[in-house]
């Protein structure tokens, strides 16, 4: 991180740790996370799902929070902290346009001025989201640097960041860049693991045997995994974007492309070239589609507690039509990773085993792009 | 060696301040880049170049654009560290070169220092890289007689620029705005008390930059005892105005800052 923002960081760092001791902010938070939020958000037993799959398969249903993924979480503790710092302004970044809706709602909720950074790309197939966040009172930037996806939108949000720090909280939308960032958006989301956690044992009186996410930056994922961590026998798994497959260099899995490496305040594995420029990522799902990974997913993939396995467009797409059909539930193209590769599990395993799904957002910001490739028959 | 040293007990001599020049490594292209630091040199005390990168967040747009022209035209680590060499056998300037970490940090730190060292490299100056994780860096550049330029801005605090001080070597780079690398019209209040203060905790000469573009400004920065300026965006603005043959322009353009 540049030095600039460096002094800015570690007072951040102090303001998170005041404002989780301070009793009349959490009380505001537990509120907001009920009521604005909407949470607990449903366990869903996928009935039909299960019986074609010979699996038992839950979904925990993060498409069902206010603005339709689980970044509110997220977003609304980040906004109440920017606040209770004093701050006026929150600046994100946004890929599919999910952490951009989730500020801008926060941000109009509280009363902070909102600006959000979006790849001109990203601003194409997720013009729903784009619209959204207008009517929400935010200030929607299109970033048309570099590969104009979520890892330009970070690099812009970072330069306006170092350019008005005393005034604006950076509202960081993943478990990504400097410390405190990937501890702190982790907290924030952790509660989803902490609740599936609470209504699978009263569900199934058990734990399960597989958790599913998919992986972009990582925070759905290390959200639903972090509360399970301790219990050894519950084995999981993050889903990356394949893209077009691994062999013609146009995905964004940074397990099985990456090296270690340095971007955006954090190591992690990134998808880079031999003299170690950045390079473009591809996915169909604008919310997986960055060459880094959070880099307590690297950590936790060295100490070999969570496994990692990409799913292709293609599958994806799949792996959305068979949701929206077997049960009745659009999931985002990101979440339809995790559809995906819990489909090919499956069929691996013995039947019966109990796996929960994270799905972490609905698919209605897809409709358009899903059209065009012309999955939608008739 | 210590050309950087030299350079500035020299122009301290003169009652001089120095004069850096920045320009991107490759932009717009190996050849013209050599061609334009034939020119700089000649008007120039040190010389600072970047090495192109891909996602420079310390750099405003103009910058930006130079890193992707050299990259589009193939440039890359191994090139710059050539160009270098090149410019080493016309000329004995004091070169500071700008890498972000993940380059240093893919080639393998201590490669990447030795390279620098072999290529006639005499400070690196790593922009996204705190001074908390630097020892490593600092070690290699040791290792290789290679000055460790260190960013101080206005958000640092006391205790930071202490920890700084513990690190850095050639002198000080004082960013002159709370902002990205661009063209700015005037130099913060802040900037010159900043000078002030770094003068009285350090012996290093203090070098300000990030914003600087006009003759004006270079006058303030001047009164304020600073030891060196350094001028990026808007020079490249002109490499990027005038991309076959911008020699002259350059010339031009440096001419006016005095």
């Amino acid at each position: 991180m540049p030095e600039t923002l460096m002094q800015p960081l570690t007072e951040l760092e102090r303001a998170y740790v005041k404002f989780k001791k301070d009793k009349k902010t959490q009380a505001e938070l537990k509120s907001l996370i009920k009521d604005f939020v909407g949470r607990p958000t449903p366990l869903y037993f996928a009935q039909k799902l299960s019986k074609k799959l010979g699996q038992i398969i839950y979904l925990k249903r993060e498409d069902l929070t206010h603005t339709g993924a689980h970044k509110i979480n997220n977003a609304a503790g980040q906004a109440l902290l920017a606040k209770f710092m004093g701050k006026r302004r929150v600046i994100a970044e946004t890929g599919a346009g999910q952490h951009g809706v989730a500020t801008a709602a926060a941000a109009a909720k509280l009363g902070l001025e909102c600006v959000v950074y979006m790849g001109k790309v990203d601003m194409g197939r997720q013009a729903p989201n784009v619209l959204r966040m207008k009517l929400l009172g935010a200030k929607v930037v299109p970033v048309a640097s570099g590969s104009q996806t979520l890892k330009d939108a970070i690099n812009e949000a970072l330069r306006d960041w170092i350019a008005n720090v005393s005034t604006t909280h950076y509202l960081l939308g993943s478990v990504l860049g400097p410390y405190p960032y990937p501890a702190m958006v982790r907290d924030f989301q952790k509660i989803i693991g902490q609740e599936a956690r609470k209504q699978i044992l009263q569900a199934e009186g058990r734990l399960p045997d597989y958790l599913v996410a998919c992986v972009g930056g990582g925070s759905n994922a290390l959200g639903l995994f972090h509360d399970f961590l301790p219990d050894k026998k519950v084995q999981m798994i993050g889903v990356e974007a394949g893209g077009l497959g691994i062999k013609s260099g146009k995905h964004a899995a940074r397990f099985f492309g990456g090296k270690l490496g340095v971007l955006h305040g954090t190591k992690s594995y990134v998808l880079q070239d031999k003299f170690g420029q950045i390079l473009t990522t591809h996915s169909i799902s604008a919310g997986l589609d960055y060459p880094s990974v959070g880099p307590e997913h690297s950590f936790l993939r060295q100490q070999k507690r969570i496994s990692y396995a990409y799913i292709t467009d293609r599958e994806a797409l799949a792996g959305l039509k068979l949701l929206s059909q077997q049960e009745g539930i659009i999931p985002a193209l990101e979440s339809a990773h995790a559809v995906a590769y819990a489909s090919k599990l499956a069929k691996k395993i013995f039947h019966g085993k109990l796996i929960i799904i994270n799905l972490s957002g609905r698919g209605d910001k897809d409709l358009e792009a899903i059209r065009d490739l012309g999955v939608i028959h008739g | 060696m210590d050309r950087i040293g030299k350079c500035f007990k020299e122009l301290r001599r003169q009652k001089k301040m120095a004069f850096m020049p920045f320009v991107v490594a490759g932009d717009p292209d190996y050849k013209t880049s050599l061609k334009i630091v034939r020119e700089l040199v000649k008007n120039a005390d040190f010389l600072e170049l970047g090495f192109p990168y891909s996602d420079p967040l310390a750099d405003g747009p103009v910058i930006q654009r130079a890193d992707m022209r050299a990259l589009a035209s193939g440039m890359n680590s191994d090139r710059v560290f050539r160009l270098i060499s090149k410019i080493r056998v016309f000329s004995d300037i004091p070169i500071t070169v700008l890498a972000y970490a993940n380059l240093v940090y893919r080639r393998g730190v201590d490669k990447f220092y030795r390279d620098a060292g072999r290529a006639g490299i005499d400070a690196v100056l790593v922009p996204d890289l705190p001074v908390e994780e630097s020892d490593k860096f600092v070690k290699a550049a040791k290792k290789y007689g290679i000055d460790s330029i260190f960013l101080v801005a206005q958000t640092t605090t006391k205790a930071r620029m202490k920890k700084i001080l513990k690190q850095a070597s050639g002198y000080l780079y004082l960013v002159s705005i709370l902002g990205v690398t661009g063209i700015r019209k005037d130099i913060a209040p802040e900037t010159l008390g900043l000078i002030r203060q770094l003068k009285k905790l350090s012996k290093l000469p203090v070098v300000v930059g990030f914003g600087v573009s006009n003759a004006r400004q270079i006058k303030i920065l001047r009164k304020a005892k600073a030891d060196g300026v350094i001028v990026g965006s808007a020079i490249v603005k002109v490499i990027e105005k005038y991309k076959r043959n911008p020699s002259r322009a350059i010339k031009e353009f440096i001419k006016g800052l005095n």
